[in-house]
C-alpha cells in the first residue's frame, strides 16, 4: 500500500480538483448552460408568439373579410338608391318639360288665332271701304239714298256670310 | 514507479509528475472552456455545437439517473469529474505518458493517489449533498431496513470510494501495462488496435466513475422507504 499511495499527490489532486471545478463552473458550465437555457426559452417564446400572431392574423383576416363584404353591400345599396333617385329626377323633369311644351303650343295656337281674326277684320273693313268707293264711283249719278242703303246692307250681309 | 517521480518541490513538498500532468490537463480544459464560452453564438459553430452536445447530452444522461432537477444542481461536480477523468485517461494514450520518457508527464489516473483523491471528493460530496437535501434525517438510512444492519451500511458506504478509486486506477494502470507489454512483444502495428480500443475504454471508465457518482447522489437524496 505504501508504494501505491502518495499522500502529497493525493492532497494536491484534491486541491486541483476543487480549483478546476470552481474555474470550469465560472467560465464554462454557467455561461454555456445559461446560454442554452436562454436560447431554449427564446425559441419557445418565439414559437408561442408566432402561433399567437397567426391566430391573431387569421382573426383579423376574418374581420376584414366581413367588413369588406358589408362595405360592398352598402356600396351596392348606395348605388341602387342613387340610380332610383336619378330616375325619379329624370321622370319629373320630363313631365315638367312636357307640360311646358304643351303650354307653349297652346299659347302659340291662341296667338295665331288672334292674329288671324285681326287680319280678317282688317281685310273686311278694307273690302267694305273699297267696295263702297267702287260702287260710289259707278253709281254716282243713278243711285239714290234708298238704293244706296239697300245695296250696302246687302253687301254687308254677303260679306258677313263669307266671314 | 506507481508513486511517480517528483518534478520539483514547493517548500520541500514534492510535486509529482501526476500533478504536473493534471495541471496541464486543467490548462487545456480552461482554454477549451474559455474558447467556447467567450464566443457563444445563437447559431452555434462546430466547436460550440460539440460543447453544447457534450454538456446537453451528459445533462440529459444524468437527468435520467437522478432526475433533471438534481442533475442540473450537481451538474458542475459530475461534469468536472467526467472531464478531468476523461482527459487524464486520454493523456495516457499520448506517447511518453509513462512518466519515464518525458519528465513531468505521467497519466494522472494511472495512480491510486489521484483516483483516491477523486473518490474521496465523491464520498464527501455524496454525504454532504445527502445532509443538505434531507437534513439530519439523512442518517436514518444507515439504520434501514433494521438498525442491526448499521455496521454493514457503514461498511457499504466506506467501500464505495474504495471500489470507485480502485476500479479507475486498475483499469487505467492495467491498460498502460498491457500497452507496454504489447509494445515490448510486438512493437510494430500490434499496439494500434489496442490504442484505438483504449480511446473507447478511457471514455467508458470516465463515464462509469461519473455515473456511479450520480447513482450515489441519487441514492443519498432518495426518499427513505
Amino acid at each position: 500500500m505504501g508504494s501505491m499511495f502518495n499522500v502529497y499527490t493525493f492532497a494536491f489532486e484534491i486541491f486541483n480538483f476543487l480549483v478546476i471545478l470552481a474555474i470550469l463552473y465560472k467560465i464554462f458550465y454557467k455561461p454555456v448552460l445559461n446560454f442554452m437555457d436562454n436560447r431554449r426559452n427564446e425559441i419557445a417564446r418565439n414559437i408561442s408568439e408566432s402561433e399567437q400572431g397567426r391566430t391573431e392574423a387569421e382573426k383579423l383576416l376574418e374581420e376584414y373579410r366581413a367588413t369588406l363584404l358589408a362595405s360592398r353591400q352598402e356600396a351596392q345599396q348606395i348605388i341602387d338608391r342613387a340610380a332610383k333617385a336619378g330616375e325619379e329626377v329624370r321622370q319629373s323633369l320630363l313631365a315638367q318639360s312636357r307640360n311646358e311644351v304643351a303650354k307653349l303650343l297652346e299659347n302659340a295656337r291662341k296667338e295665331i288665332q288672334r292674329e288671324r281674326d285681326d287680319a280678317l277684320q282688317a281685310l273686311r273693313q278694307e273690302v267694305v271701304s273699297l267696295a263702297m268707293l267702287a260702287a260710289g264711283k259707278i253709281l254716282e249719278r243713278n243711285i239714290t239714298g234708298d238704293d244706296n242703303a239697300k245695296i250696302v246692307n246687302q253687301f254687308l250681309d254677303e260679306v258677313g256670310e263669307i266671314n | 514507479m506507481e508513486q511517480g517521480i517528483p518534478v520539483f518541490y514547493i517548500f520541500s513538498i514534492p510535486v509529482y509528475d501526476y500533478i504536473t500532468t493534471m495541471w496541464g490537463i486543467m490548462a487545456v480544459l480552461i482554454v477549451v472552456g474559455l474558447i467556447v464560452s467567450s464566443n457563444l453564438q445563437k447559431v452555434p459553430g462546430r466547436f460550440q455545437m460539440l460543447a453544447e452536445y457534450a454538456l446537453g447530452g451528459l445533462l440529459n444522461f444524468f437527468g435520467g439517473i437522478m432526475g433533471p432537477e438534481l442533475a442540473r444542481r450537481y451538474f458542475p461536480l459530475l461534469m468536472t469529474l467526467f472531464l478531468v477523468i476523461l482527459f487524464s485517461n486520454w493523456s495516457g494514450l499520448l506517447p511518453g505518458s509513462s512518466g519515464t520518457l518525458i519528465t513531468g508527464f505521467h497519466t494522472p489516473t494511472g495512480t491510486w493517489s489521484v483516483t483516491a483523491a477523486l473518490a474521496i471528493i465523491v464520498f464527501v460530496s455524496v454525504h454532504y449533498i445527502g445532509i443538505k437535501e434531507k437534513g439530519w434525517h439523512y442518517f436514518a438510512h444507515f439504520f434501514q431496513p433494521i438498525f442491526v444492519l448499521f455496521p454493514l451500511n457503514v461498511i457499504e458506504e466506506l467501500v464505495k470510494p474504495l471500489s470507485l478509486s480502485l476500479r479507475l486506477f486498475g483499469n487505467i494502470y492495467g491498460g498502460e501495462m498491457v500497452a507496454m507489454v504489447l509494445l515490448g512483444l510486438f512493437p510494430l502495428l500490434t499496439p494500434i488496435p489496442m490504442q484505438i480500443l483504449d480511446i473507447l475504454f478511457c471514455f467508458i471508465q470516465a463515464l462509469v466513475f461519473t455515473t456511479l457518482t450520480a447513482v450515489y447522489i441519487s441514492m443519498a437524496t432518495a426518499e427513505s422507504h
